[in-house]
């Protein structure tokens, strides 16, 4: 046998068993990289250390989020994806330093080390924080709101009819289970009592694409295909914009077969913008300026939601004033 | 490729070991896996089916009248492997009460259809290549991380492995001068594919290209003998094979329907085409369930292309697609020598300079079938309209053949090695004569063997009982998938891995939101004991102590629901594997 001809059988026999061996290698360093969730644990004291009222926490990679949050509490409840454009700090948790590095624009402040060094926790600052003067989304409650359908009467000349959904503090929480509505909470206007579906409350929905999940208020049009489902904000102070994100249950909307839904702006009585969301634009964004009522100390705002077709469109939004 | 070897009593001890082995690993382990949602499904039809024996046994006429409201459960698909499970919870369980859990009573005839699938193999290997290539190939068979999972359920999935190889491999045997039986056995073999699963349908095509294949490589120049006497031989051989491949071809169309049709009570109908008809219907215009792939999640066509072959590399130890790449490069070396020593023997008009093969060269074409076998399986995903949603469990048909060119590496692997060994231990240490008495014996195989073994055994131990969200290192293992957006669980089935937690603390009476799990599947636990009966399942969290949340990129929705039905965004309880959340459970806020 030449030694060439060796060196390939060698080479051959040596090369399959070698990688079984690193195969057996990266399986055991893979399986022992990610934190164990006992490790998790430790991590709620040097968080609590580092963060401060007001920051989001943010945990990467994306799917140990629910380790956060059984290890940090609802103190957490603030963590967010990305962007997270009002908060003005953030405390991130982060498994390595690669994945660790925030929007670009984000200063760097202290970091750690945390838990045998599985962790790193990272403060980032946004340079340009925009604060929020109203957060409609976190206030969908009386005093403050009322709610109630609007729809025009038949002829031509009469009055519209109007329908005031009244605010109930312990209603029976409906949940719609496998492939079904979000959860109402039982602090929700309640607009039909024989269809429980037609009601205004803050929920979590997931829409997009990525079935991220999305705080808002859960505001179906109204169940005829006609009028405005209507809810008035009294005497809420304003920033410059109307700003936010509308969409519905992602299983819906991506059928694209359903209606298109608008939402309307108003602002004591003038509107101020309109958007219609369109099935499949998933979790869209939209913005309203406030033109002369910009800076508004006190005004009445008005967001009303309507559709020509009123099916299967669970219909949600989140807005503020900035 | 040498022609097939014959069996010795020790290789039929082998293959029963392997067999019989994996059986009893199966069985040892499958008290910590919960129930799949299908397989809810199925204990339902069993239950429905095994009631209809029962009154067979006792009136028979009455039963038979009576026959079709139970056989319509299920009837999307066919009944052999139900009635199996059915016989056995009514024979193994009800009557004998062999295993401990009721829901193992059900799955058995999996995974006795799971070990005859390893002997199979091994049986295959070691006709083709030799026995060391027999017991590499079963046991890289067993020790694939999904193929470990799915056969310790009551499912088809499994059984259709086997019974699809069985069929292939009774067609080898008949065509490559096995005996007459072959090639009944073949239509029989046919018969019970199609009464498992539709991959069935496949099969037809997978044998009758081969059968074109080997006419079509037996007309080659290189196989033409040169000798009066040999021609003679070859003429006789290959009628004998064209008459077997005819016979076989024949049983396939008669006895396999037969069968179907004999061990499927609801087919015994004058509806029996219409009938035939909405089970076809079913499958051919199957309905699209989500699938996450690279983060997205799919659900109507255009299906992602990569698909099945992304899922294979990601799921299927490297090692074990290494030696089976090794295995078909080698199995395509001698014919691609031929074609070339052809080709210039042709370019030089030296006749006599023409590579011959010998008539008897692998005159069943094994390695051919193999590689059929692996891409009819696949074949279906070359189309964006198949359906994605089973995961890796739809194309599993093809992984015996996989094992079985990794087999064949190993066995080549073994060879050289032994080579190397006798050519080159003497220069190393000429006088350690019990060493190359070693190197003799079996010690290459067992030390490559242990090497090659290492890494799908460990993966596959390892995994359990989370098999659904085992990964390989090619993509980074569980924590890596879950990076890259495959698809973490499905099926609810990790609602086992939870009992222990939910037997400690849920509150006396406690209602359950179960998710993804089934009912019958939730039931089963609490009547085979592993989940305290007081516990109730529920289907909505309205009223719910506890939510169950099996992680799917299109159910995050249900997480969702319970963080504003219990007030809390923080699981009382996470589970997974290797630090990868696949289950976690919420409690409401008020109640912690």
């Amino acid at each position: 046998m030449t030694s060439r001809r060796r060196r390939a059988l060698l080479g051959t026999v040596l090369a399959l068993p070698l990688l079984a061996l690193v195969e057996l290698a990266l399986h055991l360093w893979f399986a022992a990289r990610p934190p164990a969730f006992d490790d998790w644990r430790a991590l709620a004291a040097p968080v609590a250390e580092l963060r401060q009222d007001g920051d989001l926490c943010v945990v990467a990679p994306p799917w140990a989020e629910p380790l956060a949050r059984a290890a940090l509490g609802d103190r957490s409840s603030r963590c967010a994806t990305w962007p997270a454009a009002t908060a003005r700090r953030t405390a991130r948790p982060s498994r390595s330093p690669s994945s660790a590095s925030g929007p670009p624009t984000w200063r760097p402040g202290a970091r750690r080390r945390a838990a045998s060094r599985k962790f790193l926790l990272r403060r980032l600052e946004n340079p340009a924080p925009t604060p929020v003067v109203f957060d409609f989304t976190e206030h969908v409650r009386p005093p403050l709101v009322s709610v109630g359908q609007v729809t025009p009467d038949a002829e031509p000349d009469a009055p519209p009819r109007s329908l005031d959904c009244a605010f109930e503090e312990r209603a029976a929480v409906l949940a719609g289970g496998l492939g079904g509505h979000p959860t109402f909470p039982p602090q929700r206007f309640v607009c039909s009592r024989k269809n429980p579906f037609y009601n205004v409350s803050t929920t979590v929905v997931a829409a997009g694409e990525g079935f991220l999940p999305r705080r808002c208020i859960w505001a179906p049009p109204p169940p005829a295909g006609r009028g405005e489902l209507r809810i008035r904000f009294s005497g809420v102070p304003l920033g410059q914009v109307i700003q936010g994100h509308s969409g519905m249950y992602w299983i819906l909307e991506r059928m694209r077969a359903g209606a298109e839904v608008t939402l309307v702006a108003r602002v004591d009585g003038e509107e101020v913008g309109r958007v219609t969301h369109l099935d499949g634009q998933g979790w869209a964004p939209f913005s309203f300026p406030l033109g002369a009522h910009a800076g508004a100390e006190r005004a009445d705002v008005e967001l009303a939601v309507s559709s020509p077709d009123p099916s299967a469109r669970h219909f949600c939004f989140e807005a503020d004033s900035r | 490729m040498r022609p097939a070897r014959r069996l010795d009593p020790i290789d039929r001890v082998i293959a029963l070991v392997l067999g019989v082995g994996y059986v009893l690993l199966l069985l040892s382990t499958v008290k910590d896996l919960g129930y799949a949602r299908d397989e809810g499904f199925y204990f339902d039809a069993a239950d429905a089916y095994g009631r209809w024996f029962s009154d067979l046994w006792r009136d028979a006429g009455a039963a038979m009248a009576g026959r079709d409201r139970p056989w319509s459960v299920n009837r999307e698909h066919p009944a052999l492997i139900k009635s199996l499970f059915a016989l056995c919870h009514l024979w193994l369980q009800k009557d004998a009460h062999l295993f401990a859990l009721e829901g193992t009573s059900y799955r058995f005839p999996a995974m006795v259809l799971a070990g005859a699938g390893l002997s199979l193999v091994y049986t295959w290997g070691a006709r083709v290549r030799g026995r060391s290539a027999g017991i590499a190939a079963a046991l890289l068979l067993g020790a694939m991380p999904r193929f470990f999972y799915q056969s310790h359920l009551a499912c088809f999935d499994i059984p259709i492995v086997t019974l699809w190889l069985a069929c292939a491999y009774c067609w080898w045997r008949a065509v490559s001068g096995g005996g007459a039986a072959w090639v009944p056995l073949t239509g029989l073999a046919f018969g019970l594919a199609l009464d498992t699963k539709h991959n069935s349908w496949f099969l037809p095509f997978a044998l009758l290209t081969h059968a074109a294949l080997l006419e079509a490589r037996d007309r080659l120049p290189w196989r033409r003998p040169e000798a009066e006497a040999e021609q003679t031989a070859q003429r006789e051989l290959l009628g004998t094979r064209r008459r077997r491949m005819l016979g076989a071809l024949l049983a396939m169309a008669t006895l396999g329907p037969l069968v179907f049709w004999a061990l499927w009570p609801w087919l015994w109908s004058r509806f029996v085409f219409a009938r035939l008809a909405e089970y076809a219907a079913f499958h051919l215009g199957h309905e699209y369930y989500n699938m996450e792939f690279f983060g997205r999640t799919y659900w109507e066509p255009p299906m992602p292309l990569g698909y099945a072959w992304v899922m294979t590399a990601a799921t299927v130890p490297a090692i074990t697609l290494a030696l089976a790449v090794s295995g078909m490069g080698l199995s395509l070396r001698a014919p691609l020598g031929r074609v070339r020593g052809w080709w210039r023997a042709r370019a030089s008009q030296i006749r006599n300079a023409l590579p011959r093969a010998r008539a008897t060269d692998d005159p069943g074409g094994a390695t051919l079938l193999w590689a059929i076998g692996l891409g009819i399986s696949y074949a279906a995903w070359l189309s964006p309209k198949t359906p994605i949603f089973g995961g890796t469990k739809h194309w599993m048909t093809a992984y015996p053949f996989l094992c079985l060119f990794a087999g064949l590496a190993f066995g080549e692997l073994v060879r050289r090695a032994r080579v190397l060994l006798a050519r080159w231990w003497p220069r190393i240490a000429p006088r350690a004569s019990a060493m190359r008495r070693l190197a003799r014996g079996p010690l290459p195989e067992m030390a490559l063997a242990a090497a090659v073994m290492a890494a799908p055994i460990t993966e596959t131990v390892r995994s359990h009982p989370w098999g659904l969200s085992s990964y390989t290192p090619l993509v980074g293992g569980a924590a890596g998938a879950a990076t890259l957006g495959l698809n973490r669980t499905f099926w609810g089935y990790t609602t086992g891995a939870v009992v222990e937690w939910l037997n400690r603390e849920a509150p006396r009476g406690a209602k359950v939101y179960v998710h993804d799990t089934s009912w019958p599947a939730w039931q089963m636990l609490r009547e085979e004991g592993r989940l305290r009966r007081d516990i109730e399942g529920a289907g909505s969290l309205q009223g719910a102590d506890l939510a169950l949340y099996h992680h799917e990129q299109h159910m995050a929705g249900q997480e969702y629901q319970a963080w504003v039905a219990f007030g809390t965004t923080q699981p009382a309880h996470v589970a997974g594997l290797d630090g990868v959340p696949v289950i976690w459970i919420y409690r409401p806020a008020a109640a912690r």
